[in-house]
């Protein structure tokens, strides 16, 4: 248990860190746009979650999932490349800053990293209970 | 009469050649994913021609002269066309098109066959508008390097569109490793 406890440390701090950075490419440049970005990457598991208990119940184990479960993962995928794409676009066409882009990507994927890591571990803990 | 035992109608012309990939376990999940992001880049890579004319600057080194020329509503339609048949095809029931037998009535297959002639034509034809648009507006009119951008972003668009089609295609035709190891 203390070493998921200090996993759930851990990845808080990596949290904040990514909060950090999206809000901090925000205020340097007082261009308030790039949040955006950390509202897509908090919404990128959504679907996924949704979806997963759609495809098949718990007697038919049948890993490989039907449509829903397909619908979600490609939402997922789009929403969380729309999460990357966004900044770019957003610079390239000079509304922010590259360096705003550069830390708001950063941020972005801080944050989705904790979440993956977040449900990896879970999910690990919880099939050793099983 | 030693012909080999054909696993098809031999009265039908047109085969659909399903490929029948026998990949890993995760295969189709990676595929889907791809899918996915392929069709966010192609939106996001149009959607950045259309932000960027929205902010154009005027040409380099001619600070005074306004931008040429803008992403209008005839660059959209390519895109819009793409995007329709990719709905269209990924809508149809992939079983219907193979025409099994005891899977509804043959005019269900015929009509599911016609939809997805539709879909098909209508990417086809949004890639062919969108390099008519790149060639009639953009490279015909010798705007510089900066503009004609927008055209190449309209055909990027289309063909990852596509790419994306065909990947998501593939990964839902793929049989699973559990069907394989059954075969064995």
């Amino acid at each position: 248990m203390a070493a998921g406890l200090r996993t759930v440390i851990l990845l808080s701090f990596v949290l904040a860190l990514g909060f950090l950075l999206i809000i901090l490419s925000c205020a340097l440049w007082s261009n308030w746009l790039p949040l955006i970005v950390a509202l897509t990457f908090v919404l990128a598991p959504l679907p996924n979650a949704l979806f997963a208990h759609c495809g098949s119940d718990e007697f038919s184990s049948n890993y490989e999932g039907s449509g829903p479960v397909d619908l979600g993962r490609f939402i997922t995928s789009m929403i969380v490349v729309t999460g990357f794409a966004l900044p770019i676009v957003l610079a390239h066409s000079d509304v922010i800053d590259p360096k705003a882009c550069a830390m708001s990507i950063a941020g972005g994927g801080l944050v989705y990293g904790t979440i993956l890591a977040y449900s990896a571990a879970f999910k690990q803990e919880d099939s050793d209970y099983d | 009469m030693s012909l080999p035992r054909s696993n098809y109608d031999p009265r039908r012309v047109c085969l659909n050649p399903f490929p029948e990939f026998t990949l890993g376990k995760h295969r189709r999940t990676i595929g889907v994913y791809l899918a996915g992001a392929l069709f966010a880049l192609a939106n996001w890579t149009f959607l950045d021609a259309a932000i960027l004319s929205a902010h154009a600057h005027s040409p380099w080194g001619q600070p005074d002269t306004p931008p040429p020329v803008h992403v209008t509503f005839v660059d959209w339609i390519p895109g819009i066309c793409s995007l329709l048949g990719y709905l269209v095809i990924n809508m149809i029931d992939k079983d219907r098109i193979r025409g099994e037998e005891g899977f509804g009535d043959s005019r269900a297959v015929w009509r599911a066959r016609l939809f997805l002639f539709i879909g098909f034509a209508l990417m086809a034809g949004g890639l062919a508008g969108s390099v008519t648009v790149l060639v009639l507006k953009y490279v015909l009119n010798e705007y510089p390097e900066q503009f004609t951008y927008y055209g190449y972003a309209n055909v990027s668009q289309s063909v990852a569109l596509m790419l994306s089609a065909i990947v998501l295609w593939i990964a839902q035709n793929t049989s699973n490793e559990y069907e394989y190891n059954l075969t064995l």
